[in-house]
């Protein structure tokens, strides 16, 4: 073998031990990888699921979104590590998923959500008529959420999920803190407004 | 569920003070559980997903001399690049200087206009030029006043073709009367 031939056959191949080595350590690391994953689903799919639900208002389109949030973090798993708040993070990926199916949806009628809540809402020690006449004003709140602008009812929505902060809110949205606070405050104001217009 | 749940469905007014603000029937959603399965569906769906990119292997066949095939697909690859760099190159034309055509001068028949006042028309179409006039038909250039003499040439030619043949058929004759 001339020199330059075992120059690069010094350089272009790889021991075989090298090979073995990392072909292990890439399984470890799959296997890592995927009990993170499995941790994760297990841990916030509930919480995940009910974001969806709440922008989305259908059982079955909310667990896809949750599919396709979760299908998103297995695609990016390799930068699982360097998420600070994985919660937060899930919960933005969904929010991001629910907003664009939400966007790309037709507009559902009131009718759909009275029914839905009322399937959906739990009832239980309540007569026939108090969840009728309950799932109609939840109905009418939401459509007077629906009249809210954007970013005010995005807020709101998602103040509603007692497991967030503020500053988690913010971080979802990608503000800041006071914006949430102010937002939140206007999004009341004009809640309150549109429901007594209703009552009236 | 909770009773603080099915509280706030019947409590709908006092959510944010005195004023409803909606904010119960948003929480009510919010805490909703999840449908059951929900995390065993999600699983299966993430383990049925495709795991990783593939990358397009050599053939097992061809894996042990590789070193040969990366050597021939590299000067493939030369010869390949090598052939179209000269084949455009050998396509390309040099440019040629470009022809001139003199015009041969115009020259004032006596008695006809002149050209001194006259504008001149340029050339739109750039198409050949003669620089000499056609020569004429060879009748023309001789004139008619040398035709007959090639007549006579002409026949004069004939009547010498004619004695020749002659001569030979009574050089044929003789023998034979002999």
């Amino acid at each position: 073998m001339s020199t330059s031939q075992a120059i690069f056959a010094g350089w272009m191949e790889i021991p075989n031990s090298a090979v073995n080595q990392d072909a292990r350590s890439q399984t470890e690391q799959a296997a890592a990888e995927e009990a993170t994953l499995v941790a994760l689903v297990s841990q916030y799919a509930g919480t995940l699921y009910r974001v969806a639900f709440s922008v989305l208002r259908n059982p079955a389109d909310a667990e896809d979104a949750v599919q396709e949030a979760f299908l998103r973090v297995l695609r990016h798993r390799d930068t699982l590590d360097d998420v600070r708040d994985r919660r937060v993070w899930l919960i933005r990926i969904v929010w991001n998923i629910v907003l664009d199916r939400k966007r790309r949806a037709k507009t559902r009628p009131e009718t759909d959500d009275v029914s839905e809540l009322a399937r959906v809402l739990p009832h239980s020690g309540l007569s026939a008529e108090e969840i009728a006449s309950a799932a109609q004003h939840h109905a009418r709140v939401l459509a007077c959420v629906d009249q809210l602008p954007t970013k005010e009812r995005q807020v709101l929505m998602l103040s509603a999920f007692e497991e967030l902060s503020s500053v988690e809110i913010a971080t979802v949205l990608d503000i800041s803190e006071s914006s949430v606070r102010s937002r939140l405050f206007r999004a009341r104001n004009l809640m309150a407004g549109l429901l007594n217009h209703e009552r009236k | 569920m909770n009773p603080s749940n099915q509280n706030s469905m019947l409590n709908l007014g006092a959510s944010h003070g005195d004023r409803d603000t909606g904010e119960d029937t948003l929480r009510l959603i919010a805490q909703l559980p999840a449908p059951r399965g929900l995390v065993d569906r999600v699983q299966a769906e993430l383990r049925a997903a495709p795991r990783r990119a593939r990358v397009l292997a050599w053939p097992a066949a061809l894996r042990s001399d590789g070193q040969w095939m990366r050597s021939a697909a590299a000067a493939a690859i030369v010869f390949v690049v090598a052939g179209g760099g000269w084949g455009v190159y050998s396509r390309v034309q040099q440019p040629q200087p470009a022809r001139v055509i003199v015009m041969p001068p115009r020259l004032a028949a006596p008695g006809s206009f002149s050209s001194a006042a006259a504008i001149r028309t340029p050339k739109t179409l750039d198409g050949p030029v003669v620089a000499n006039p056609a020569t004429t038909k060879a009748a023309e250039v001789r004139g008619p006043d040398k035709l007959p003499a090639l007549a006579v040439q002409k026949a004069s030619r004939r009547l010498q073709a004619g004695a020749t043949k002659e001569t030979s058929i009574q050089a044929q004759a003789q023998p034979a009367a002999k």
